[in-house]
């Protein structure tokens, strides 16, 4: 312990006429188990009560904290200062919109891919009060259950050279968020109609394999194992089915 | 979502799906291609002979006349694929290179790579196609002649870089991103690329270095 | 001004509130929700134990019943909820699962056959039937009768936010996160909307609505310590308290919990005592059997919470940067153990402390987790004092938890009152015309202005952290687990001398946009406020019930405390204004013995009328 911390922190306030975009320095001397969480927030109370940032949770659930930190986007809350050097350099996340200082604003821009994918159970049935739940394996619960885990922090999104470079591109979230839908047998979409929301450039087709967001994720998803299986289907679904018969054993024995 | 209309725009809609088969199928073809050609142009360690050989067996047969430009056309469909992808404006290379800067992700470098060989192959293999394909037969000879020249050996030995680091990430590309290598066989997959790359460095250098010492 | 109309408009995108609002829009109506945050960040994503239904599938949970489920809340509330809607919370919860998995939860499934279980650090073997197959299962939780707590792994909250998320996202409803009511428009009578800030420009804007719902979660971040995030502080209770006439209920029913990580305050599960940890002082000597030599480590949260404080008070507590604790020892667990069954914990010491609980102490304290309080409901949810007003969730005092909840029933509460509520506002909304009186929106809006436009001027000379610092240190200290007259008053006085102070309020940074400081400036008054009404709602209660414990009064009082406070704010006024009402209009159950805790009880006088 006993060091001097030299935060290198991204500061624009968009409101602000007068702001232009530019470095500022801070010194803060660390302390015993200190996250980033705890430092910026000690930096806003004592040094600079403009500071912009977005905590919520500051348990690594909730998402809300993304920033790049020396380097690579990851979640503030969980990173310790003790794992970095003297000098930590921190902003915002790329690709998304900046609302000031460290903030972005994911949640639009995630609610705006959830409704390209609808990202939804699509069903015919309706729900009846009186009835059991349909029943399910638990072992398929479970595998849901883990495409499930995605807290939509924008690491992946950031991490992605196809992202910044491709305003439109739906990203690697996205393309897991479907794997979610697709594995659940109660959203009864077609692979054709799957097609229709991720089977484009945009989509699953956009990722070339850059494995950025795989190697960022806070929550360690598997996202290039559920791309290429979104893509081995979508590319099946792309033939109308023709060279998919030939794919299509080895495609369901990865599934 | 409405089933008629779902129907109606999917039609229109399978280009994206088979321009990727068409990506990595035309890709495939080349890398395959690429380890076929280093054996091929491999025999002239055996001598002069055994590469005069093969070369003629390959234009009695008409492979080389019909069989190249049918390479060239898949190179060039492949190139145009991969053009779709690759980052034209100054504006997006500046962002794709302090992309992979600030990342310092060695994948992302990768890609990077990918696109800078590509583009360079796009100039220089054509050339080389052009050369060998204007001026059949093919001949140890006239390999060695070439090869003997700086310029040309210099041309080479960008064209062997070039393409065998482009093919073996490309072959790696391909098994991420169709999930062929998974988060368990990352590691091990990247490895056995390493050792691809090595083998086909290793091969052409033996190879050029034959074709420097091959008398004219 | 940008302004909204719509007919419901949500304020909360957490479980609760978004649960009402499916409900509305299935109905057909428009519904706008407001959030600090986008919604899938709110607080509810962090629960992760699970919640309560009494579905009977498992082996352990065989012969439940919604009658047993109802017995154990009202055991668990210490006699202080509501028992028609604790009745009616547990008749509608397992159709509320059963929903929940229909849209898309992947809820944790019976698996057929024998299946090994811990209790107490014991392992135990039973048979899972097979005609209950793939039926929601369900784990143990605290006061509990049966297991009856459904669960997605360790990721209940966030499954179930993302999967109303994901309905209200095809059902259409609109979303303004990243914007903060500030208050409410009404006339007296009847409620109009509200007056809001965006987090984003920190422009004011307002909405109209025929219907306004307050579904903004817990308060937490009034005290020092708590498990909760950190946007939970309270605001929405302001926008009640601050109308003079909308009531908040027991206000003084503050749950503690015994396994906050220092620093930060993160929950470690309750699972780690469960399953045979024991809690060490500064000396490495295991205290608890000396408090309590029967169940040690193992007794009921609150009384744990209590003698954990009792310790660190007589100077047996680890110092540290961050203040006092005390060490969590899962180490004889074993590795395996730990890093299975008690994964979770494993990754929030490995995340947030750098140390690996298999070798190392976890350094922990009591901290603050749940307000049973809230703005009181009655059982439509429709907010008492004004019309077109309605509350829900843990904001809420609807009142399912009286004076304590148990762990489980709070996620539950959110998605049945969201039902239950959600469909009493289309029965409201059905037909309903208001006159909306623009002039208060006006008032209203100017109102806030001004005091922008104060605090903008620098005028003032209080620093906004150091007073939010200061308050959330007197309620940590003086309104915690363990409370007297003393400590209470002395609260209460040095609480109303911080509201004095924050009128004086000045803001250090410029204040433009959306100027974090600014933001906390504008809540902190209301924030004291609240606080005050914890604080004074406590001193007045002269008994110990639930999680109020009195150390001058320590016996639960039937013949005079049988009751729930109100706490109303007058405009102008320095305390709240306290006035009480029955407990319960009907006792299916009457007043009893809980069967845990110390639990000494004056019993009701069944002769004398009850206190008004
Ligand atoms: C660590 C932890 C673990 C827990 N685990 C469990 C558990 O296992 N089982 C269980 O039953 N319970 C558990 N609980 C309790 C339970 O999670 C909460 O009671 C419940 O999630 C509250 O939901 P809610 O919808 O009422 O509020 P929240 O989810 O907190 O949502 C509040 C919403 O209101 C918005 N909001 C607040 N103020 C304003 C304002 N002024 N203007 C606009 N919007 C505003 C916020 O943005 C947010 O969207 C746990 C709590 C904690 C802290
Ligand atoms: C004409 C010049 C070429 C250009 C411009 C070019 C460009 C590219 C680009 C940009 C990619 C990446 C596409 C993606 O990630 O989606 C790529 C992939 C690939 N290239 Fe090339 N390339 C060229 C020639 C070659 C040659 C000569 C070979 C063989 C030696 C080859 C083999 C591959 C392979 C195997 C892939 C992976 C296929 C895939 O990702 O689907 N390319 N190429
Ligand atoms: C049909 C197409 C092709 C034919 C017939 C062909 C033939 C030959 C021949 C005969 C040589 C020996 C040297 C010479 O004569 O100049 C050679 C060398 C070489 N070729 Fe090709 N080639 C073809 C396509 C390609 C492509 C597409 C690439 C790479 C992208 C390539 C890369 C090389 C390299 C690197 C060498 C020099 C090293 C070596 O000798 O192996 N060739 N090629
Ligand atoms: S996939 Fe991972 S990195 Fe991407 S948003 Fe989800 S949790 Fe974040
Ligand atoms: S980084 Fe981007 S390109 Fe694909 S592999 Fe990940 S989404
Ligand atoms: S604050 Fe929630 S993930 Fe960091």
């Amino acid at each position: 312990m006993g060091r001097t911390l030299q935060f290198e922190i991204f500061r624009y306030n968009p409101m602000d006429p007068n702001s232009k975009p530019r470095m500022q320095t801070y010194y803060l001397e660390e302390k015993e188990n200190m996250t980033l969480f705890l430092a910026l927030n000690e930096i806003r109370e004592t040094l600079d009560p403009s500071l912009q940032f977005d905590f919520v949770c500051r348990a690594a659930v909730c998402g809300s904290c993304a920033m790049v930190i020396n380097g690579r986007p990851g979640l503030a809350c969980k990173t310790k200062t003790k794992d970095l050097p003297d000098k930590i350099t921190l902003h915002p996340l790329p690709v998304f919109k900046l609302i000031g200082d460290l903030s972005v604003d994911t949640g639009i821009w995630f609610r705006g891919v959830a409704k390209k994918i609808e990202a939804w159970v699509h069903t015919n049935k309706t729900f009846d009060p009186n009835a059991l739940e349909e029943r399910m394996d638990n072992e398929l619960a479970n595998q849901i259950f883990e495409l499930d885990r995605c807290i939509e922090c924008g690491c992946c999104i950031a991490a992605c050279g196809t992202a910044r470079m491709r305003e439109d591109f739906l990203g690697a979230a996205t393309i897991n968020r479907i794997a979610r839908f697709y594995i659940d047998p109660r959203d009864e979409r077609s692979d054709q109609e799957y097609y229709e929301v991720i089977g484009t450039d945009e989509g699953v087709f956009g990722c070339m394999g850059l494995l950025g967001c795989e190697d960022v994720c806070p929550r360690n998803i598997p996202l290039l194992d559920q791309i290429g299986i979104i893509r081995r289907k979508m590319a099946i679904a792309s033939t109308g089915g023709k060279v998919g018969r030939l794919f299509s054993v080895f495609a369901k024995k990865k599934k | 979502m409405s089933v008629d209309a779902t129907v109606e725009t999917y039609k229109g809609h399978r280009l994206a799906g088979w321009l990727d088969w068409l990506q990595m199928l035309t890709g495939l073809t080349l890398a395959v291609f690429i380890f076929a050609h280093m054996l091929f142009v491999g025999t002239v360690i055996f001598g002069a002979n055994a590469f005069n050989w093969i070369a003629s067996f390959f234009e009695k047969t008409y492979l080389a006349q019909i069989g190249g430009p049918i390479l060239f056309f898949i190179f060039l469909l492949h190139g145009t694929l991969g053009a779709r992808k690759m980052p034209f404006r100054t504006k997006e290379q500046k962002l794709i290179v302090r992309h992979a800067k600030m990342m310092h992700h060695r994948d992302t470098w990768f890609w990077v790579g990918q696109a800078v060989t590509g583009s360079i192959l796009l100039v220089i293999a054509a050339i080389h196609m052009w050369t060998v394909l204007s001026d059949l037969p093919i001949t140890a000879a006239k390999g060695a002649q070439e090869v003997q020249n700086t310029l040309w050996a210099l041309f080479y030995v960008l064209l062997i870089l070039c393409a065998g680091f482009h093919a073996c990430i490309g072959l790696y590309r391909i098994g991420v991103k169709w999930g062929f290598i998974t988060r368990a066989t990352r590691a091990k997959a990247l490895k056995c690329i390493y050792i691809l790359m090595g083998i086909y460095a290793g091969g052409e250098l033996i190879l050029l270095l034959r074709f420097l010492s091959l008398k004219v | 001004m940008q302004t909204f109309y719509t007919d419901l408009l949500c304020i909360g995108g957490g479980l609760a509130g978004e649960r009402v609002a499916v409900e509305a829009a299935q109905a057909g109506f428009d519904c706008i929700i407001l959030s600090l945050v986008p919604p899938r960040r709110s607080h509810s994503c962090a629960a992760q134990g699970g919640m309560q239904a009494a579905l009977g599938n498992c082996a352990m949970g065989e012969g439940d019943n919604p009658d047993i489920h109802f017995e154990d809340t009202v055991k668990g509330s210490d006699w202080g909820c509501d028992q028609e809607v604790a009745r009616l919370f547990a008749d509608t919860a397992p159709i509320v699962m059963r929903e929940l998995a229909f849209w898309g939860v992947p809820w944790n499934r019976v698996v057929p056959g024998p299946a090994t279980y811990f209790k107490g650090g014991q392992k135990f073997e039973v048979y899972e039937k097979e005609e209950k197959a793939g039926l929601i299962t369900a784990r143990a939780f605290g006061g509990t009768a049966k297991w009856r707590t459904c669960y997605t792994s360790d990721g209940t909250g966030h499954c179930v936010l993302y999967t109303l998320d994901s309905k209200v996202l095809e059902l259409g409803v609109k979303i303004h996160d990243r914007v903060e009511a500030l208050s409410l428009i009404h006339d007296g009578e009847n409620c109009f909307g509200v007056v809001a800030r965006s987090l984003r420009t920190g422009e004011l804007l307002v909405y109209f609505a025929k219907a306004v719902l307050i579904a903004t979660g817990g308060y937490g971040r009034l005290y020092k310590h708590t498990t909760n995030a950190v946007i939970n502080q309270g605001t929405g209770l302001i926008l009640a308290l601050d109308t003079g006439i909308v009531p908040l209920g027991n206000m003084e029913a503050v749950q503690f919990h015994p396994t906050g990580i220092v620093p930060t305050d993160i929950l470690v599960t309750e699972g780690c005592r469960g399953d045979g940890g024991t809690l060490l002082d500064k000396n490495g000597y295991r205290f608890m059997p000396d408090y309590e030599p029967e169940k040690a480590e193992l007794a009921s949260r609150d009384v744990v919470s209590r003698r954990m404080t009792e310790h660190m008070r007589k100077g047996f507590g680890v110092k540290s940067p961050y203040g006092e604790h005390l060490w969590l020892d899962i180490r004889h667990l074993g590795e395996k153990h730990i890093t299975t069954k008690l994964r979770e914990v494993y990754d929030i010491c490995q995340n947030f402390l750098g140390i690996n609980p298999v070798h190392e102490l976890i350094p922990v304290r009591p901290t603050q987790h749940y307000s049973m309080g809230g703005v009181r409901t009655n059982k439509d949810g429709a907010a008492y004092g004004l019309k077109g007003l309605f509350a829900a969730g843990e904001a809420a005092c609807w009142d399912l938890h009286g004076f304590n909840r148990l762990g489980g029933n709070s996620l539950a509460e959110t998605v049945v009152a969201g039902r239950i509520v959600g469909a009493k506002i289309v029965e409201f909304l059905k037909g309903y015309e208001v006159d909306i009186k623009t002039q208060y929106a006006t008032a209203e809006v100017k109102k806030q202005e001004e005091r922008i436009n104060e605090l903008k001027s620098k005028q003032g000379r209080e620093n906004v952290y150091q007073l939010r610092n200061e308050m959330q240190e007197i309620m940590m200290e003086k309104v915690g687990i363990f409370r007297n007259e003393k400590d209470l008053q002395e609260a209460v006085n040095r609480l109303q001398e911080l509201l004095d102070r924050s009128k004086n309020l000045g803001l250090v940074s410029d204040g433009i946009g959306a100027n974090p400081e600014l933001a906390e400036a504008l809540r902190l008054p209301g924030m004291i406020k609240v606080a005050l009404c914890i604080a004074y709602g406590a001193l007045q209660r002269k008994e110990s019930r639930g999680a109020h414990y009195r150390e001058d009064y320590p016996y639960r009082n039937d013949k005079e405390w049988l009751n729930r406070t109100l706490a109303y704010w007058e405009e102008g006024a320095d305390l709240p204004t306290l006035k009480y009402e029955p407990a319960s209009k009907v006792f299916y159950l009457p007043p009893g013995d809980r069967g845990y805790g110390e639990g000494k009880v004056i019993p009701k006088d069944d002769n004398t009328e009850e206190k008004e």
